[in-house]
């Protein structure tokens, strides 16, 4: 007789092998990366006039290029805004939100990227001003969508206010951060916005941004296929940075979540820090730890785009091998390309506990959201 | 510190010229006018007072690396018996900025190397230096020397100015795939290539580690969508002294990436981890294996590193990467394994023709 489980599917239509829908999606979902689009347009409303005027008529000047996409423009063929009916909202709501029941999902504007790159003046509107459109246009409008707060991060002292200013909205879950800032993102410049954000409870949401240097150690690449692969090394070298500046023996209690730049490099990057601290940690001295150590309790991890190794099972044992399996959180990256269902994207051969962990108890625990209402503690 | 495996094919032992007067004879007068007016010293990306750059075993010799032949044959041939060796001078990474002093002294490394290493020993082999900031000279070089047997390789530096796929370094991609020899990205680059946004790393660890873990992957990633083995498919790359750990998550993220972008370069026909299995391989020296890894999962990275069938021995000698776990990484892949990694793998990537050289 054949069973079900024998039958064999295509996994490229996304049929699962003899697991219901329902029975693969956890009771709690929670998706920690949806880029909902804003444009200056947008954001009008909330900024004054003549910053308004200015931007118009000089354009913006922090604004890397970016890579062409080479698939759909980069975006679902489903979900572009424009071919819609009704608001983003409402897309975002029908397509995302209502379609695999997510309980919460954390919207990632990327503003901050290259609006809180702008000169002082330029920056701190700019990024308080997609703020509040996030919290009229959308926050307000859907109690299941938090959000990631933008910042003016070349400007700490701007970024502290702002981190201020919203630190008692429950909706705003982390702060927005770039791999690709003007200084060392261990330099203490920025230790100020690490002050807040550790004072405040928030993580660093770090996300590949736009990247207005180059990229030292390879130069730039010629292909989207190889910037969007280098997201991961983007995160390494924030990690790098971060632990061998001390970040973490100052501010014990800063978070920061990767977003969008895999998980399997973890191991590594872990092995080869302390096989070399062993050797040269005398030049160390703001270190009392091994660097793996600090990786492992200050590091969470988002799994799209999730890697898909030949045998899917091996997806489970490389995020043992890294030693936060229990600080990576499902994310879709919604509405992009290579968008990842909630229902369909993690191996079958999960355990119900370690999917559970996966597509929402784990960002609980890093949001501070309660498991029974989905609302922040 | 790892013990050096006996009779192994050694893919990556450092040497150096015993200085810049060594390489006088090889020099044109403008070259000697000019060095004796910069008071020009050979560069050297191994500090000699950094723990890494030396063995406890060399550093108490007194040099190193290894600067004549009997420094070397008494520090490893003789007590390691290797069934050969691949030279390595990374000397030219630090040749500054001036591409023709660097054309001139990569090629005075290399006449050095044949007259005083190669010339005095069958299992010697060695890397080709050629001036990093101008390929047509680089390939000119590599073409010159390419006939001779005993360089099996050209040297670059993992750091590039531009991903080193990139269509600006075709002429080194084609002399290398012309002349059979293997293009090796070693760890470091020229002064100033520091893989941080600002151009400085700040200290040795973050500086080292990047290497692997942040320089290396994209670097495999742009040799594979710029279609250098769609236009050289034989083209060999040999990782070194870069570790492998890193690997399977390249693989697994590439792989699937390509399946959808594969438009944005049609001429990448197979899967992006075939080409990593069939023009890539690295060098086990450091393996980055920390005390605190469990056996079983040092197996399991063997597994998803497909180590038996990837990696090349290499002492890295004179450089001491520590307590780096390489014997547990040998215990891990057994017998057959060992036997790939310490001598068939390298055999059969380098050509390296073990009979006769010359």
């Amino acid at each position: 007789m054949t069973t079900i489980d024998t039958v064999d599917v295509s996994r490229a239509e996304g049929v699962a092998r003899g697991v219901s829908r329902q029975a693969r999606q956890a009771t709690l979902l929670i998706d920690g990366d949806i880029h909902p689009s804003y444009s200056v347009e947008d954001i009008k409303p909330y900024l004054d006039q003549a910053t308004y005027d200015r931007v118009k008529e000089f354009g913006l000047h922090a604004h890397a290029e970016s890579y062409p996409r080479v698939r759909n423009g980069g975006g679902r063929l489903d979900s572009r805004a424009v071919d819609q009916e009704g608001t983003p909202l409402a897309m975002f709501q029908r397509q995302l939100l209502d379609e695999y029941k997510e309980r919460v999902g954390i919207l990632i504007p990327m503003g901050g990227h290259h609006w809180g790159r702008e000169r002082d003046d330029l920056a701190g509107p700019m990024c308080s001003a997609l703020n509040e459109f996030m919290v009229h246009e959308w926050l307000d409008l859907e109690p299941r969508f938090f959000c990631t707060l933008q910042v003016p991060m070349e400007h700490p002292k701007a970024a502290v206010a702002e981190i201020e200013r919203y630190r008692n909205d429950k909706r705003f879950v982390q702060i927005l951060m770039s791999g690709h800032q003007e200084a060392e993102i261990g330099d203490q410049k920025y230790w100020p916005i690490y002050e807040a954000a550790a004072d405040a409870g928030l993580p660093l949401g770090v996300h590949h941004g736009n990247d207005p240097r180059g990229r030292h150690g390879t130069g730039y690449p010629s292909y989207y296929t190889h910037e969007h692969i280098g997201y991961a090394y983007t995160l390494t070298a924030l990690a790098l940075s971060m632990i061998t500046e001390g970040v973490f023996e100052e501010f014990p209690k800063l978070q920061v979540v990767s977003i969008e730049a895999g998980i399997s490099w973890a191991t590594g990057l872990q092995w080869e820090m302390d096989t070399t601290y062993e050797m040269v940690g005398r030049e160390q001295p703001r270190l009392q730890a091994r660097p793996s150590e600090y990786f492992r309790n200050h590091f969470w991890f988002t799994t799209q785009p999730i890697e898909e190794p030949d045998n899917p099972d091996d997806l489970m044992e490389s995020y043992k091998l890294t030693g936060v399996l229990d600080r990576i959180m499902f994310s879709s990256d919604y509405p992009h390309w290579d968008f990842d269902a909630p229902d369909r994207s993690l191996p079958t051969s999960l355990t119900k506990e370690q999917r559970e962990a996966i597509l929402g108890e784990n960002a609980c625990r890093c949001y501070g959201i309660d498991p029974l209402t989905g609302t922040r503690l | 510190m790892s013990e050096i495996v006996h009779g192994a094919i050694d893919t990556d032992v450092h040497v150096e010229p015993p200085s810049i007067d060594a390489l006088k004879p090889y020099l044109s007068g403008y070259w000697l006018e000019y060095i004796r007016g910069a008071r020009s010293q050979l560069g050297n990306v191994y500090s000699p007072t950094l723990p890494t750059s030396a063995r406890p075993e060399a550093r108490e010799a007194g040099t190193f690396p290894p600067r004549d032949y009997e420094t070397l044959k008494t520090q490893l041939l003789d007590p390691y018996s290797p069934r050969a060796v691949i030279l390595n001078s990374v000397s030219a990474f630090s040749a500054g900025w001036n591409p023709y002093y660097q054309a001139a002294i990569a090629r005075a490394v290399n006449e050095w190397m044949a007259n005083e290493m190669l010339a005095k020993d069958d299992r010697l082999r060695a890397s080709i230096c050629v001036a990093l900031l101008d390929p047509v000279a680089a390939a000119a070089e590599i073409d010159r020397l390419g006939s001779d047997r005993r360089f099996v390789q050209v040297m670059l530096p993992i750091r590039s100015e531009t991903p080193w796929g990139n269509v600006r370094w075709q002429a080194i991609h084609d002399a290398c795939a012309r002349n059979n020899v293997t293009m090796a990205l070693h760890a470091w680059g020229q002064p100033g290539a520091t893989p941080t946004v600002t151009g400085y790393a700040r200290t040795h660890l973050l500086d080292s580690v990047s290497n692997a873990q942040l320089v290396a992957p994209p670097q495999v990633v742009s040799l594979i969508v710029e279609g250098v083995f769609k236009r050289n498919p034989g083209l060999r790359v040999c990782l070194q002294e870069v570790g492998f750990n890193w690997i399977h998550a390249l693989m697994w993220r590439f792989d699937k990436d390509w399946k959808s972008l594969w438009r944005e370069t049609p001429w990448v026909t197979d899967r992006p981890s075939e080409y990593i299995a069939r023009n890539f391989r690295a060098t086990t020296s450091p393996s980055h294996i920390p005390s605190w890894v469990s056996s079983d999962e040092i197996a399991t990275m063997a597994r998803f590193v497909n180590a038996a069938e990837f990696l090349t021995y290499s002492s890295d000698y004179p450089h001491d990467h520590g307590n780096d776990g390489s014997e547990r990484l040998f215990e891990a892949v057994g017998e057959v394994g060992r036997e790939r990694i310490f001598h068939e793998n390298a055999e059969a990537f380098y050509d390296l023709n073990l009979v006769s050289a010359r």
